[in-house]
Order: C-alpha cells, then sequence, then structure tokens
C-alpha cells in the first residue's frame, strides 16, 4: 500500500484530502480486482484514478523503436508528440514530470524500468511506448506503470498503417485518459465550413472532416454550392446539413460510410429548411423552416415524417439545440425585438426566456455534460460578436472569448470539456478552441480560406467488409 | 472407460478455458505484478473505417442559379438589421414587376442577403424576411405569386467581400435571378 502513503502526505488541504481519501479507496479497489484477475476471474476495470495536489504526475519519455527500425523510430517521434499534446489537452501542466528532467535519470529500458529513478523525479505513473514497422504497419505498445508499485495498470498493442501514428497516439490518449476518469475526446473529430475552394467567380462553401486537434483535414462535399450548418448526428457516421446545391436551401444527411448524402431529409415541399439538430437519441432533427410562412422551429423525425411547428409564432424562430437528456430544446427567438434564447420542452409547450442579458444572443449549443446545465451561444458585446456561457440554473454567464473582432458558432467537445467556435481575430475566420472556462485558446485549422460553423462529435468507425 | 472420460473431460476443460481466455474483454486493461511481461494483449487495428479515410462525397451536380448577381433586375437594398422596404427600394421594385408583367413566362428566385456583421442564424431569419418583404410587394403590385420564390442567403454569400460600410450596405439586398 505504498502509493497510498505518497498519496496521504500530499493532503495539505481539507478538499485534497478527501481526494487522497478517494484515491485510497480508488487504489485499494484496483488492486483487489487485479487479484482477482491473475486467479482467472474476468476484471472489472479499475474505477478510478484520481490525482491529488498534482504529486502523482505522469511521466511520458520519448517512444522507444525496435532496434534498426528506421520507420518506427520516424514513427515514434510522432506518437510521443501526439500522446503527449492529447493529454495536455485534458490534464492540466502541473500533473506531467517536465521531459527536461528526464534527462537526469537513466535512459528507459522499456523491458525493465528502473522505478526508483522515476520516482526521483516526480512520475506517479510511467507511461511507456515501443514502436516497430513491419510491411507498411506499424504496431504499438502502450503499458502505463503504478511508479509506486512497478504494477502494470494499463497495456495495451495497436496497430495502424505507418502513414497514420497519430491515430494510434490518439487511441493510446483515450486509454489513458480512461484511468483518470475522463472521457477523452482525442479520437473525435470536427466538421466545418470552408470557403476555400472557392474561385474568382465561383464562391463556394464546402463540407470538411479534421481530427479534433485540426489535423487530417478532409474535404467532404464536392458540388460547388454552399454547404453549410453541418451537424453530427449521434450515430456517428452521419452529419446532417444544409446544402444549396438544388436551388432552395435544404436539409441533407451526410451518409459518412458509404460516401453520398440523402437530400430532403425534412420532407420540405419548395420551403427552406435550416440549422439542423439531431435530438440526442437520434431519432429526431429539430430544424428552422419557413414553410409556414415565416421562420418557425419544426421537428421531423429522422425518416422525414411527421413534421411539426413547435413555434406558431408572428415572430422568427431560430437555431435549435437539444438538451442532453432529449426534454428540451432551446432556441433564438426575436419576439420580443431582438434575438434572445429560449427554452422550450421538446413537445414545443412550457416557453420560457433564457437570456435576460445583452441586446443579442442567437446559436444556441446544450452542453452534452449533463450534470452541469450549461448553453454556450454567441453574444453582441460592444461592436463585436462573442462566445459566452450560460449556467442554466443561477443564470449566470460567462464570457469565454474576449478581444479584437469576433468569435461565434459554438459547439461543445463530446465530454463537454471544451468548447470549439470560430474567430476572425486574424483577419480570416479560424476554428478556435478553448477550454470550458475559456482559458488556453487555441487556433486550430489556420487552412486556406475562411473555415467556420464547427460542429464537434464523436465518430464512429465504419463497418468494414 | 474411465481413463478415457476423464482424458475426455479434461480436454473439454482445457477446451472452454481456451475460449474462455479468448472471449475475454479486449479492452480491460490487465494487471501484472514483478516485472513486466511481454504484452498478452491482442492488437487492436485502429484506422480500419475511419469516417475521415472513407472518402468524401462524389461530386454531385450543383445548382448555378442564385448566383446573387447580374440578372435584368436591380437589387433592392436594406438598412442595417432591417426588413422594411424603402421608398427608392418601392421604386426598384416597381420597375421589377414591370418587368415581370413584360416577361411573363419568367419565374425568379428573390434572394435575401445580409451583410456579415451578426450571426449566422440570425441573418438566415433576416435575410428570409428581406426576400419576403421584396416577394410579397411585387405581388401587391400584381406579379403572380406563384411565379416568384424566396431563399435566404443569410450572410453566407457576399455581393462584396469587404469588410466596410459601403461594402455592407451593398450587400444587405434583395437580389432577383431569373430560372426560367
Amino acid at each position: 500500500m505504498e502509493p497510498t502513503e505518497s498519496r496521504s502526505r500530499a493532503s495539505s488541504s481539507p478538499l485534497l484530502s478527501l481526494l487522497g481519501g478517494l484515491a485510497l479507496l480508488a487504489v485499494g479497489g484496483y488492486l483487489a480486482s487485479g487479484v482477482k484477475a491473475a486467479q482467472g476471474t474476468v476484471q472489472a476495470p479499475p474505477t478510478t484514478l484520481i490525482f491529488s495536489g498534482g504529486v502523482q504526475r505522469f511521466a511520458i519519455p520519448d517512444c522507444i523503436a525496435r532496434a534498426g527500425d528506421e520507420a518506427g523510430r520516424e514513427a515514434c517521434r510522432t506518437v510521443s508528440q501526439v500522446l503527449r499534446s492529447d493529454l495536455r489537452f485534458e490534464i492540466d501542466q502541473n500533473q506531467f514530470v517536465p521531459e527536461a528532467s528526464m534527462s537526469f535519470i537513466a535512459a528507459l529500458d522499456p523491458d525493465a524500468p528502473k522505478f526508483k529513478d522515476w520516482e526521483s523525479i516526480g512520475a506517479g505513473y510511467l507511461v511507456i511506448t515501443k514502436a516497430s514497422v513491419t510491411q507498411g504497419r506499424l504496431q504499438v505498445e502502450l503499458r502505463v506503470h503504478f511508479v509506486s508499485s512497478g504494477q502494470a495498470m494499463l497495456q495495451k498493442a495497436y496497430s495502424a498503417s505507418v502513414e497514420n501514428p497519430r491515430i494510434i497516439a490518439h487511441q493510446a490518449a483515450d486509454d489513458i485518459l480512461a484511468l483518470t476518469q475522463i472521457k477523452g475526446v482525442a479520437r473525435s473529430k470536427i466538421a466545418f465550413v470552408s470557403d476555400r475552394d472557392s474561385t474568382k467567380d465561383r464562391r463556394v462553401k464546402e463540407l470538411y472532416l479534421m481530427d479534433y486537434d485540426g489535423f487530417n483535414q478532409r474535404r467532404w462535399t464536392v458540388n460547388n454550392s454552399l454547404n453549410i450548418l453541418p451537424t453530427w448526428g449521434p450515430d456517428g457516421r452521419s452529419l446532417a446539413y444544409v446544402s444549396y446545391r438544388q436551388g432552395t436551401p435544404m436539409l441533407f444527411q451526410a451518409l459518412l460510410c458509404e460516401a453520398r448524402s440523402v437530400a430532403n431529409i425534412s420532407g420540405e415541399k419548395g420551403s427552406q429548411a435550416f440549422a439542423p439538430s439531431w435530438s440526442p437519441d437520434g431519432k429526431k432533427i429539430a430544424f428552422a423552416s419557413d414553410r409556414s410562412g415565416n421562420m418557425d422551429v419544426w421537428v421531423v423525425n429522422a425518416d422525414g415524417s411527421g413534421a411539426r411547428n413547435l413555434t406558431s409564432n408572428a415572430a422568427s424562430e431560430m437555431a435549435p439545440c437539444w438538451s442532453p437528456t432529449g426534454q428540451e430544446i432551446a432556441f433564438t427567438s426575436n419576439r420580443t425585438g431582438a434575438p434572445q434564447l429560449f427554452v422550450m420542452d421538446a413537445d414545443g409547450l412550457n416557453v420560457r426566456r433564457l437570456t435576460q442579458y445583452g441586446s443579442y444572443n442567437d446559436a444556441c449549443a446544450w452542453s452534452p455534460a449533463k450534470d452541469r446545465g450549461e448553453i454556450a451561444f454567441t453574444s453582441r458585446i460592444d461592436s463585436g460578436f462573442e462566445v459566452a456561457v450560460l449556467d442554466i440554473a443561477s443564470g449566470e454567464v460567462r464570457q469565454i472569448t474576449e478581444g479584437r473582432g469576433s468569435c461565434e458558432y459554438p459547439t461543445w467537445a463530446p465530454n463537454g470539456r471544451h468548447l470549439a467556435f470560430s474567430c476572425n481575430r486574424s483577419g480570416t475566420w479560424q476554428i478556435t478552441v478553448s477550454d470550458r472556462d475559456g482559458r488556453n485558446v487555441q487556433s486550430l485549422a489556420a487552412g486556406p480560406g475562411n473555415n467556420v460553423q464547427p460542429d464537434w462529435g464523436v465518430a464512429a468507425a465504419c463497418p468494414v467488409g | 472407460m474411465t481413463r478415457q472420460r476423464t482424458l475426455f473431460s479434461g480436454l473439454l476443460a482445457a477446451m472452454l478455458a481456451l475460449l474462455v481466455v479468448g472471449c475475454a474483454p479486449k479492452r480491460k486493461p490487465e494487471v501484472s505484478t514483478g516485472p513486466p511481461p511481454p504484452p498478452r494483449t491482442a492488437i487492436e487495428p485502429l484506422d480500419t473505417g475511419d469516417v475521415n479515410k472513407m472518402g468524401g462525397e462524389g461530386v454531385t451536380g450543383a445548382d448555378v442559379a442564385g448566383s446573387g448577381e447580374g440578372g435584368p433586375m436591380a437589387d433592392v437594398r436594406f438598412g442595417f438589421d432591417q426588413s422594411s422596404l424603402t421608398d427608392e427600394a418601392r421604386a426598384i421594385l416597381a420597375k421589377n414587376a414591370q418587368w415581370l408583367q413584360a416577361h411573363r413566362d419568367a419565374r425568379v428566385t428573390v434572394e435575401g442577403h445580409c451583410d456579415e456583421r451578426g450571426t449566422v442564424e440570425y441573418n438566415l431569419a433576416l435575410g428570409e424576411q428581406r426576400a419576403r418583404a421584396a416577394r410579397d410587394y411585387l405581388v401587391s403590385l400584381g406579379v403572380q405569386a406563384s411565379r416568384l420564390r424566396t431563399v435566404s442567403f443569410g450572410k453566407e454569400r457576399p455581393l462584396d467581400n469587404g469588410h466596410g460600410e459601403d461594402a455592407w450596405a451593398r450587400n444587405r439586398r434583395a437580389h432577383f435571378a431569373v430560372t426560367r
């Protein structure tokens, strides 16, 4: 029970003591389940691994390639860099052993780590990666050890094309984060809209997909029209979006595994449809349509049947977003003379005003974290627009972005810990990410052209064969 | 016989044990004591079926109508955040109505456009209000409603890509695209 002692030592405040106590329980449970595993019964995954006071830190030494394996060495560089960056995205900086201090101890022997050395530089968890490349396939072994006991708490092996070391690092990061009770998003993807394919005479907007960190950007639509407002389906294999390719803006569904789109999924007849939002169970789509004569929020079954107007009102209603429970829908209405956020039950009843603040609020995005009750939105502040977050219970609003120009169109990371939005601080619009308090703002995808309307989702693998 | 049966049940037990081991969930972390053993975990192939590697949609035809520029009828302009018609706008619409009366086969898409200020969704709603205001006035001047269709472009396809008052004024407009 050495590890719990070092944890208790770290506890210098009541909160930390509590955390330390929890960690003790968690480690005890973990070891107990480990014993069972050794006896051959199926073990439960470790319930938790709680950081206490920054003492149990991660050490992530460089990935080690098989001797003489040049391709493996090359892949290793990317694996280490991406793995560190993925973990730092979710975990506070001070939970990592600085790479510089690893030079004070003997080089890692991945098959027989000297745990005392790692303990001496403050490592609580040692993350070992080994790589080899055989016939164009990269194989990476991952082990995470408790430094104090030397026990392996996680052991995995992954393979991918040697062209794709990032995907291995992303999966390894999510597997490590699972030990800390964080549902990682390193394998998640962001859909967005880019005008980079425009020419002088032809201004187009096409849908793109990219990894959550801005890499692997890929154009999805190719129709030289306007394709906007993408939103991930809960199945992770489809997007709903708006396309003007048939002249009238209507809802399309991109079937990502089949490389094709289905047109007019809301069954519009000559009217327009905008701003699709899937219900969390994927059975319904809320959207905005002018089919009753002015813009209202409608809901339709995912198969196009049963379309129903939820906001029969002379004002314009727009931009619906579902609550993560599926029981409510927030939206924008200008019924008070200016755009403000409202919320209603999913059947259209019980409408309440949400934003009492500011003169112009739009583009809601409800946090997928059910325990938080937060809605991100775009708000006019002075002469520009900024992203803000409303705490529904208290009505308090916190401003996420601030600065020259504007930021708009927020979307939540699938675990609710970060936000992505689009900012024009640099002169062009670019996808930008921050944590949920607005810290650690970084611009992604500084690709060509303007890159806007991000939607962050969990992508599922397509069936193979 | 007894020995055979023992042998047989032994084999069965071994096979069952193999089966159990074979079916153990892959994603469960394994715990070991002492020096780390060689990996016993199954290798997870990660890059099969990645939606980013499946290829995008094939080339699909675009409706090039609604390009937002040109045509026989002049644009109507709007004030900032406004969808009401000015006297100047009414005068232009009267001329457009004359053109439509003289070209009775023509069908027209009335496009509502906005300047770049404001949110994507609000501007799509505002563009729709502008298109509808222009359409309704043309109908009040005797143009058949069935010849007119409204489409909002919001701020998605500005006429002028500039970022100043002049560009914004040009972009706040209803445009009339003849589709037939």
